[in-house]
């Protein structure tokens, strides 16, 4: 008896369970969005609440063609979308206003079929005419945007055409490799409310939804809605009630109901605001980690440790003809007089001395956080004198007996080396290497200057001999074309050039060009990994160390998952809630 | 007075364009331009940065570039910003209020406190209370603004009275107006006293300097002599006569009331002109850096006029043809 109702309860329950959404694996639908997305990571969080997060600087635009700098696109990202996204978890591309794509077997042409349901802010639905437009205002001559750049392929644009109100369709003048990268970065803005202001010209366009636009004007398709900016102060923003993402369980999402950001210009204050709870989410700086630490407990807040940062931060020695003369120019363009360098540079003193502890050595142009290209196999450098001082002797370097080093002709080598002066990080780092280097005998006189002078010696005029420096890197190496390939004009150690200089800058350069047409990520991966070799073994770029990054996040919050390529951005907003109903 | 008002009116005019002239003069001296930090951005290509060039005029020569600035300034325009592509004129109106807020408060703050405080010194000289306002004072003028503005944050937080910078409180729209009001005052006490103190310090040492000199004098001998009282004769007789060089100091300060500080601003996170004008300068913003410029040298000679207009009225020896 007992046995046969215990049995008739298991199946209710099976029968009941089933039909809550998913569980079957079946779709999870909208009322108004009939193939949402659905967030697979993460737990199912409760809605309310208001999460605080603060920026170093004013947006300078609202208007997201145009943005160039962080400060202003970051806020613009939680607003506007693009077809295709970067999961920052696993660093892959995933589908965002496009539902799926497909390309043909010419490699060249892309059918993207875009996601119904998915409406504006002020209501009007998405559609395929409002990708055409995108690209329209992009090609209309005048109008400042560096996506221009990123969809040109030598010289050719890639183009696009509207097959049906859900359906575009994309041309590229040659394979592109990396363009499901490159779409990732372009927002789709709308036509119905930008039509006026493109037909007024390129740069009247400019102007249009600067910071002086009322926030109900930014119509975008993103989980929040701007709804207040206070110049100098805040950026307010609102759920919006229509979007078409949803959790495990069908919820609609995002699951706060406000979303703001503080404009503090101060990195002690910001710091100071988190402590007190007025914001809940911070980037610490790398040699602040145990301070963050200490105050886990009275802060109610844990140390997100999210691996190496993005970036890299090397020494450059000038190897440019137009810009440095022999004996100096024989020297840095001699390979072994640059290993030599990076033997003896300590690796271990910069990490301890400038980040704290919290940096490991870097010898290649990849960071380790990119975990699909990252190749560990690069050339290593480990702090070994007697291996410099061997690789200079090798190379007709000799220290005498006053301690100075001299080149074969006997000149002592001597050169000055520069940064900018704003970074102090970098200031530091340059007076290591500076007692480094004088160990093997080189007299090196560290003179930092401003940003804007090291900027027009680098790109104008080439006249400096040795600059420590930094670039930012995405999860695709392609983006860094203009540095790496021999005719960039970022190429710093020699820009510019005609033809390759050395063969080894001739083999990047075909590993580049390869890489842009080569569409499997595998493939491009093996191009890479010989590049990262090339330049642990040439050293262009003599790399130094990668700092690990460091966030605290509010014990009341769920789901924040900061990644090093997020820049600031919290990346899946609509997927944090707070874990108790707010303060 | 009034011919003299009018003359010093005309005298503006001059004087703005050869202020403007020096300003856009020692900006071209610097190094670089605008475009700068997007030069070494691997994403945007040599082309684009030429074009944004010549839409920003940046490659025409340098007198063309401040002739037309000119030009258009003369019509009342001030030009777009490069890195805000708003009107310069919008921008700073956003800011201009939060400015006057707060130099107003440090001004009324120093004054207020100040003139007393080097009375009180003055009048018992050498007295304990004197020393430690001396001490006082010299650590005021020694503590540099941006070092006691983080140390200011920094108790704030600890004690949990006051915010931590910034102006206004998130929710500060949904508040009744006197809530606004209080909330405003809580934001201001931090850059309020950093900026004040520093004024005040001087000021009370001048204040007292100034006071002692007058108490010498032959005039205070005879009114305390027919037997007018201690109050009377320090406030109706002596402080009138010592406070004229302060009066050419207030004058002063009134036209720097919208120059900002930018230190304190930016460390407080203060959303003035301060702030504004020094990122403005960093980035070669030339006409947002010129629009400014221009207003606040035109409150600065407006300053000085009225500082010469309250030393005539406060002073009866002093008199312009």
């Amino acid at each position: 008896m007992k046995g046969r109702n215990f049995a008739w309860l298991i199946v209710i329950s099976l029968l009941l369970g089933s039909l809550a959404p998913g569980a079957l694996g079946q779709k999870l639908t909208l009322a108004d969005v009939p193939n949402p997305k659905v967030w697979m990571e993460g737990e199912i969080g409760r809605y309310g609440g208001t999460l605080v997060v603060g920026q170093i600087s004013d947006p300078r635009t609202f208007n997201p063609i145009v943005t160039q700098e962080t400060s202003s696109s970051i806020p613009l990202a939680y607003v506007f979308e693009s077809l295709v996204t970067r999961n920052l978890d696993t660093l892959e591309i995933e589908p965002s206003l496009a539902e799926s794509w497909s390309v043909a077997k010419d490699n060249k042409t892309w059918t993207f079929r875009l996601r119904r349901g998915v409406r504006w802010h002020d209501g009007k639905p998405f559609t395929a005419d409002d990708v055409v437009f995108t690209w329209k205002v992009i090609f209309t001559p005048g109008v400042q945007t560096s996506a221009r750049d990123v969809l040109t392929i030598a010289g050719k644009p890639v183009t696009v055409r509207k097959i049906d109100t859900y359906t575009v369709q994309f041309r590229t003048p040659d394979v592109f490799g990396t363009f499901l990268d490159a779409l990732a970065g372009v927002p789709i803005v709308p036509k119905h409310k930008l039509e006026e202001a493109i037909a007024k010209g390129g740069a009247e366009f400019n102007k249009t939804w600067g910071v002086n636009t009322p926030p109900r004007e930014l119509v975008g398709t993103g989980p929040f809605v701007m709804q207040q900016y206070i110049p100098g102060q805040r950026i307010v923003y609102l759920r919006n009630p229509n979007y078409w993402v949803v959790d495990k369980k069908g919820n609609r999402l995002p699951y706060l109901a406000r979303f703001i950001i503080l404009i503090v210009p101060n990195l002690e204050a910001l710091r100071l605001k988190f402590q007190a709870k007025e914001t809940d989410i911070h980037a610490f700086r790398p040699r602040e980690y145990a301070e963050a630490k200490a105050g886990e407990k009275a802060g109610n807040y844990t140390v997100q440790e999210r691996g190496p940062a993005a970036g890299t931060e090397f020494l450059v020695l000038n190897q440019n003809p137009k810009g440095i003369k022999p004996p100096k120019l024989n020297w840095f363009t001699n390979v072994k007089f640059r290993q030599a360098v990076s033997y003896a540079i300590d690796r271990e003193a910069i990490a301890n001395q400038v980040y704290g502890g919290r940096a490991a050595p870097q010898y290649g142009p990849v960071s380790p956080a990119n975990k699909f290209y990252f190749n560990p196999k690069v050339r290593q450098y480990p702090r070994d004198l007697r291996r410099a001082e061997q690789l200079l002797a090798e190379a007709g370097f000799r220290k005498g007996a006053d301690g100075v080093l001299r080149d074969p002709e006997g000149n002592p080598v001597e050169f000055v080396l520069s940064t900018n002066a704003e970074n102090s990080e970098r200031v530091a780092m340059g007076n290591i290497i500076r007692q480094d280097l004088a160990q093997l005998g080189m007299k090196v006189t560290f003179a930092p200057e401003a940003f804007n002078v090291l900027v027009g010696k680098l790109v104008g005029t080439f006249n400096w001999e040795a600059i420590i420096i930094g670039l930012t890197a995405g999860p695709e190496p392609t983006t860094g074309r203009n540095v790496w390939h021999s005719s960039g004009s970022l190429h710093m150690w020699n820009p510019k050039q005609e033809k390759p200089a050395t063969d080894w800058e001739a083999e990047i350069d075909r590993i580049f060009d390869q890489a842009q047409t080569t569409i499997d990520p595998k493939k491009r991966k093996e191009l890479y990994d010989r590049w990262q070799v090339i330049v642990s073994e040439q050293l262009p770029l003599i790399y130094l160390t990668t700092p690990l990054t460091q966030y605290g996040v509010r014990n009341t919050l769920g789901n924040v998952r900061r990644s090093p390529y997020d820049f600031g951005q919290i990346w899946n907003g609509e997927q944090v809630f707070y874990k108790q109903p707010y303060r | 007075m009034a011919a003299y008002i009018a003359r010093r009116i005309v005298h503006m005019v001059p004087l703005l364009l050869g202020i403007s002239l020096v300003s856009f003069g020692v900006m071209q001296l610097a190094p670089g331009d605008f475009l700068d930090e997007l030069r070494l951005d691997p994403v945007i290509s040599p082309e684009t940065i030429e074009q944004m060039r010549a839409s920003f005029g940046l490659d025409q020569p340098a007198y063309v570039q401040y002739l037309r600035w000119l030009w258009r300034i003369l019509h009342l325009d001030f030009g777009y910003s490069f890195s805000w592509k708003v009107p310069v004129t919008w921008l700073i109106s956003t800011r201009l209020f939060n400015t006057l807020v707060l130099s107003i408060s440090a001004l009324l703050f120093a004054w207020t406190l100040a003139i007393p405080i080097g009375v009180y010194a003055a009048t018992h000289r050498y007295s304990t209370g004197d020393k430690i306002l001396t001490i006082l004072a010299f650590l005021g003028i020694s503590i540099p603004n941006f070092f006691f503005a983080l140390l200011l944050l920094y108790v704030a937080y600890l004690t949990g009275w006051l915010p931590i910078g910034g102006m206004t409180s998130i929710d500060f729209e949904f508040l009744p107006w006197w809530e606004k009001a209080i909330d405003l005052a809580r934001h201001l006490v931090i850059p309020t006293v950093v900026l004040g103190t520093a004024t005040m310090a001087l000021l009370m040492r001048q204040m007292r300097a100034q006071m002692l000199e007058v108490l010498q004098q032959d005039f205070i001998r005879t009114a305390r002599a027919k037997g007018l009282a201690g109050a009377v004769v320090t406030w109706r007789h002596a402080v009138r006569n010592a406070i004229n060089p302060l009066i050419s100091i207030f004058g002063l300060e009134l036209g720097g009331i919208l120059s900002g500080a930018a230190v304190t601003e930016i460390v407080v996170g203060w959303p003035g002109m301060g702030q504004l004008t020094l990122d403005a300068l960093l980035k070669k913003d030339y006409y947002l850096v010129m629009g400014i410029l221009m207003m606040s040298s035109v409150m600065l000679i407006i300053g000085n006029l009225v500082a010469d207009l309250l030393l005539a009225w406060s002073d009866p020896r002093i008199r312009y043809d």
